[in-house]
């Protein structure tokens, strides 16, 4: 196995065997102690395949209902994370996108979460908020520094040229968002986990039989 | 895969790339040169370290050799013993040369570096492990080496300096190997924009950042897949082919009036940059 | 690292990953939930898509060519600068300076806040202060004893500059440039009746320079690079150009000429009448009596030029015409430097170029905004004055005489007899430092300007330069709202209807909507896409230039006599990224190795091996070079494109300040220069300084990128040459 890579040294007989890349990935990291911040939790093992892996839950400024918006009220992903087809971040949405509706949603005015929000907007009684703060939300899928995952590319192959529904499409790597109040990363997002679906074959769109697999160089994530 | 087969049939996983079983479908970014153009101005280097995020190691650091200049303009006498140079200096532009069977790929242990589909010649960062295999490996000498973790050296980024980051490029830290990218950052936006237009690059939609500081347009780059491309009309009119270890216009008996080659050529190591040599006028 | 971020509006950012990325460098490893925090816009420009970058046009401000440059921001930074390709000065490109552009931006040394001395120290003081201590200070001041020092000037920034001396009842604006082309800027008024003709690289056969680095850096390198390229395209009508490059020091435009001619330091003049000599006795029709007495042997001797090569020469001009002769700052460098460029000047009208490749430059037409040019002579009168105690207040904007004047003019003495001196500085520079109030800027990227550069292509323009970004730090200013402010104190009404200068531009520009070509357009229209052009176009007459041959008396004295105690001429080189000093402070440039020696971070002293082995030199040697007005001690280097009459330092290094990149680096050559003057024009000359170089018996291992095979190949094809008659250039694409 080790002269293979050494010689050939390319990575496509790597991407037949994801468990192999994965503890390769790892040993370079501790070995090289790439870099001096290495979490707690980065030493330990990880479970490398997962749909039901779920990351730790995460406390927000603001208990923000996914399951209201996207379940309840069925408003589209892309509504509020409305970077997520044209750039490679989905974005967070502005606080002016959540007050621009709940300004006028009057049932919910006066609770405890909404209230939290327009005191981001409008500034907090006792000021510890300025007017217009933006929330300090927390990162859910919190990739490593060097994997530049492009949300555009998967939105514009799945969402619109294989125009498949935007919940699933978002739900590949999110999960089933519209089930959760705050977010919690319910994927591995590891990169074996990526690999396990760059190797499948894709409709190319809708309509097509032609298919192709994911760009499997590692430079369409780390440069 | 076993030893013997790859001992065997080295030539053919050398060759994978240039000899055509596999070739390149969408893409292969590749550069021209034209040293006649160049005046060694140094332009192209500073705006590499504008885009590429390159640490600027100071007096001490570059003595030893640790300057991160991808991209070098290498400076050339003539050796022929008169008092002055008086047919100028000769400057060379230096960076990878993405070969196609590149001697660095094949000597990492941890396949930190290796090919592209699009015929780049990848550094992951990563993945490497800092054996500096490949620097040595390299005839061109374009890799460098983090022997300290710049980010966190004094003087190097120091706030606010380090707001000027491309945030499209890794900030490399200590130990691991780096080198030209042909600005991969820019060569993915514009591929990702060219799909989502359900296209492929245009000619001239993506440039590098040398090339596009380059006073006298010296650098051309594009896609020798293209036949659009003003990099390919070059390499074909200066019959240089990629796939080739000697070029047929080089065996003619009469010299062939065309000015392109490769570095180095004869390593084989098929570089993806061709140069165009420097004129001299003979009237004079 | 993201909590710290700065939360100002503009700044109110940040998708996924993005900034976070760049700014804590290598961060983590794995995948982390609920460690960082996501900060978005509060209310979003239309505009901005986090992790994409949009381009702003601006100017350059780095030298004073005037690129027109796009600033990528992203995030509500400023990332990289690259070309507009809109201008017809730099079409889309940029030199290493312009791209260091935003190292000078970003610069950790600049001045944040006004400092007002207080014995040794700068005592930090409001805006408010600072200007009313400027008022007070000129109470009781006669008009004539204000004095303003700046660099080359030009848009509205000068407008509003003269408008303040006006108001001060001053006319002492002194536009000082270390290293302008200013003789030969005197040499083109009289021959051709403009002092900056536009040279036509792209319609030459041949380009003759004497000295002049317009590819490195003179006038507008990048403008001339652009046309040097055209110029050696094999596919021209006219075919692949030739240059040749007449030099006692090797530039960057030396090394890249066909011939490079090492000439004896200070005979450009003696070959440049040589060769019309030549071309008369090659046929040419010579008006009469020009240059008879220059044969062929008297100039090779004088130049040390080869006869051979004189008159291979002259053929070659005689042959390709239309050529172009051009004088550069080695031929100008004498105390007969007006001399040497009339007489090359000479060589282009006897060899018909004028009017071909010589040609009237286009000229915006709005006067007031036209550049003031600085030069040499404005430093030696300004030193006269103070020497002399009249100027009681001196104001200093983009100048730094106390780095770059020569010792011996002892101006930082005479700068101790002004009672009150102002600077208006970027950063702690030597001359800042000898201010009483400093007055810290906003960098070029923060603020607003109009620039008209001297040299114009082929189209009249003037340059809009705009802020990139919000402020680094709210302690600066720009120097037009300086200058209106200070304005406001003497003419309030006349100024009062402008808030700052970005209204007063934006009226200026606006009440001349018409003349600039924005007939019919809705004024906010208008402006918003001059804005977003980043300049102006204008329509203008092209006028006519002088094409008759004006044989003035040239009086060229004989080359310089051996001199025993002084043996070598010294010679300083302009460097491509230093220039006059300014730009030691940029690491950028610090590190980009200088083209022809390859040296980094630190003065040397060019030699001819030839000379060397006589002085008993090798490489890395620290050599004393001393001359009449003090010595100065650097690493030698042994370089053969240098005549071994001279040797040469190169410009820009050795600062005492001017923060953590330059202070200390190198040694500064200005300092040992001879107070000697052009006779025309009352320039410095800058290349009449006689040295002798000495050994101090230590030597160093020089840091530089080349090799130690010291830049030979060593017989591979690596950097390939072919002559062209090998060479077919017709079918190239």
């Amino acid at each position: 196995m080790y002269v293979g890579i050494v010689l050939v040294g390319g990575l496509n007989i790597l991407l037949g065997e994801p468990l192999t890349m994965v503890r390769f990935l790892r040993f370079s990291v501790l070995l090289v102690g790439l870099c001096t911040a290495v979490a707690g939790h980065a030493n330990t093992a990880q479970p490398i395949t997962t749909a039901d892996d779920l990351g730790p839950k995460v406390e927000q400024p603001i208990e923000f209902p996914h399951d209201r918006h996207a379940g309840d009220m069925q408003i589209n992903c892309m509504y509020c994370h409305t970077y997520a087809r044209r750039s490679i971040v989905s974005g967070i949405p502005p606080l002016q996108k959540c007050i621009g509706c709940h300004q006028s949603i009057e049932s919910v005015r006066e609770t405890p979460r909404i209230k939290k929000l327009f005191e981001y907007w409008e500034g907090s009684k006792d000021g510890t908020i300025a007017p217009k703060t933006p929330i300090p939300w927390k990162k859910v899928h919190d990739l490593p520094d060097f994997v530049r995952f492009n949300h555009e590319r998967h939105i514009q192959r799945f969402y619109f040229q294989q125009e498949k529904p935007v919940q699933e499409v978002c739900g590949y790597c999110h999960g089933d968002v519209k089930t959760m109040t705050v977010a919690r990363r319910s994927k591995s997002l590891s990169m074996g986990w990526c690999v396990s679906c760059h190797e499948k074959d894709h409709a190319v769109d809708a309509v097509s039989t032609k298919t192709t697999q994911g760009p499997n160089d590692c430079w369409q994530c780390h440069k | 895969m076993s030893v013997t087969n790859l001992l065997e049939n080295w030539s053919q996983f050398r060759h994978k790339h240039p000899v055509g079983d596999q070739p390149h479908e969408e893409y292969k970014w590749a550069m021209s040169i034209d040293l006649d153009a160049c005046t060694g101005c140094n332009a192209c280097s500073v705006a590499c370290y504008a885009e590429n995020n390159l640490p600027v190691v100071g007096k001490e650091k570059y003595s030893h050799g640790f300057a991160h200049h991808w991209i070098r303009v290498e400076r050339y006498w003539d050796a022929d013993g008169r008092d002055f140079p008086d047919q100028g200096a000769q400057f060379l532009p230096m960076m990878c040369q993405q070969c196609e069977a590149a001697p660095c790929e094949t000597v990492c242990p941890v396949g930190a570096t290796n090919h592209t589909a699009d015929g780049l010649n990848s550094q992951v960062y990563n993945r490497c492990i800092g054996s500096r295999y490949c620097e040595a490996n390299c005839p061109y000498k374009v890799r460098y080496f983090n022997w300290y973790d710049y980010p966190t050296t004094d003087n190097v980024w120091p706030e606010p300096m380090n707001q000027q980051l491309n945030p499209d490029v890794t900030v490399r830290g200590k130990g691991v190997m780096e080198k030209c990218t042909f600005c991969v950052q820019r060569l993915t936006a514009a591929k990702s924009n060219a799909r989502t237009e359900g296209r492929t690059v245009r000619d001239g939609e993506v440039q590098t950042a040398c090339q596009q500081a380059c006073p006298t347009n010296a650098i051309s780059f594009g896609n020798l897949v293209d036949p659009e491309a003003m990099v390919g009309k070059q390499w074909m009119q200066q019959q240089v082919q990629l796939d080739k270890d000697k070029q047929a216009k080089d065996a003619e008996e009469a010299a062939s009036k065309l000015r392109g080659y490769r570095i180095l050529e004869e390593l084989r190591a098929y570089p993806s940059v061709m140069y165009l040599e420097r004129v001299r006028e003979s009237a004079i | 690292m993201i909590d710290n971020f700065d939360r100002r509006d503009f700044l109110k950012v940040l998708g996924w990953g993005g900034a976070a990325v760049a700014l804590s460098g290598c961060g983590n490893t794995s995948v982390e939930d609920g460690r960082e925090i996501v900060t978005s816009y509060s209310e979003p420009a239309e505009y901005v898509i986090p992790s994409i970058g949009v381009y702003f046009n601006s100017t350059c401000a780095q030298c004073d060519a005037g690129c027109s440059i796009m600033g990528r921001v992203r995030e509500g930074r400023v990332l990289k600068l690259e070309g507009n390709p809109d201008s017809s000065i730099n079409r889309g490109k940029t030199c290493g300076l312009g791209q260091a552009g935003v190292q000078a931006h970003y610069n950790p040394d600049r001045i944040r806040e006004p400092l007002l001395r207080s014995g040794d120290k700068g005592e930090a003081i409001t805006w408010d202060k600072a200007l009313e201590l400027i008022n007070s200070k000129l109470a009781g001041v006669k008009g004539e004893e204000v004095a303003f020092l700046t660099g080359g000037t030009s848009g509205h920034i000068n407008v509003l500059l003269k408008n303040y001396l006006a108001a001060l009842g001053s006319s002492n604006h002194y536009a000082y440039d270390a290293v302008s082309p200013s003789v030969v800027r005197a040499a083109n008024k009289k021959a051709y009746g403009v002092e900056m003709p536009r040279l036509r690289l792209d319609k030459a056969k041949v380009v003759l320079s004497f000295g002049a680095d317009f590819l490195g850096a003179w006038v507008s390198p990048v403008h001339f690079s652009q046309q040097y390229a055209q110029f050696r395209k094999g596919t021209r009508p006219e075919g692949r150009g030739v240059l040749v490059q007449v030099e006692s020091k090797m530039t960057l435009t030396g090394a890249n000429a066909d011939r490079w001619l090492a000439i004896r330091p200070g005979t450009e003049g003696i070959l440049a009448l040589g060769l019309i000599h030549a071309l008369g006795a090659a046929g040419m029709k010579i008006p009469g009596g020009i240059a008879q007495d220059y044969s062929l042997e008297r100039v090779s001797k004088d130049t040390g030029i080869s006869a051979e090569q004189i008159t291979k020469l002259a053929a070659l001009l005689k042959e390709r015409t239309p050529s172009l002769v051009i004088a550069g700052s080695a031929a100008e460098g004498y105390a007969h430097g007006t001399q040497n460029a009339a007489a090359i000047a000479l060589l282009n009208q006897v060899l018909g170029n004028v009017g071909k490749t010589v040609q009237f430059p286009a000229v915006v037409p709005f006067p007031q905004v036209l550049p003031t040019v600085g030069n040499r002579y404005a430093l030696q009168a300004l030193n006269d004055e103070m020497a002399q105690g009249k100027v009681k207040v001196l104001f200093n904007y983009g100048a730094n005489p106390v780095y770059s004047a020569p010792a011996a003019m002892k101006l930082k003495e005479n700068l101790g007899k002004v009672p009150f001196k102002v600077a208006f500085a970027h950063y702690m520079d030597e001359t800042a430092l000898q201010a009483d109030l400093v007055l810290p800027l906003d960098s070029a990227l923060e603020d607003w300007a109009t620039s008209v550069p001297e040299y114009m292509a082929e189209e009249a323009q003037i340059n809009i330069q705009q802020p990139l970004m919000e402020k680094l730090y709210p302690g600066t200013r720009g120097m037009g709202d300086i200058l209106l402010a200070l304005l406001k104190q003497r003419r309030a009404d006349e100024y009062k209807g402008y808030e700052d200068f970005y209204s007063y531009l934006h009226s200026a520009v606006l009440q001349n909507k018409v003349a600039l070509g924005g007939t019919g357009k809705d004024d906010d229209a208008f402006w918003t896409a001059t804005l977003s052009k980043g300049l102006l176009k204008l329509p203008c007459d092209a006028g006519k230039i002088s094409d008759k041959i004006t044989p003035t008396a040239i009086a060229l004295p004989a080359p310089f006599a051996a001199d025993d105690a002084y043996p070598l001429q010294l010679i300083p080189a302009v460097s491509a990224s230093l220039r006059d000093g300014r730009h030691a402070n940029l690491p950028w440039l610090q590190e980009s190795p200088d083209p022809l020696t390859t040296i980094v971070w630190d003065s040397w002293v060019e030699i001819h091996p030839k000379t060397a082995a006589r002085l008993g030199i090798v490489e890395g040697d620290i050599v004393e070079v001393t001359a009449k007005n003090g010595s100065i001690k650097a690493q030698a280097y042994l370089f053969p494109g240098i005549h071994p009459d001279a040797v040469s330092v190169p410009l820009g290094n050795g600062h005492e300040a001017m923060g953590r990149y330059a202070k200390g680096v190198g040694v500064n050559v200005f300092n040992i220069l001879d107070a000697v003057f052009d006779k025309g024009t009352g320039e410095l000359a800058m290349h009449e300084t006689r040295v002798k170089v000495s050994k101090t018996g230590k030597r160093v291992v020089i840091v530089k990128d080349e090799g130690s095979a010291g830049g030979q190949q060593m017989g591979r094809k690596i950097a390939a040459r072919v002559t062209s008659d090998k060479v077919d250039l017709s079918g190239e694409v």
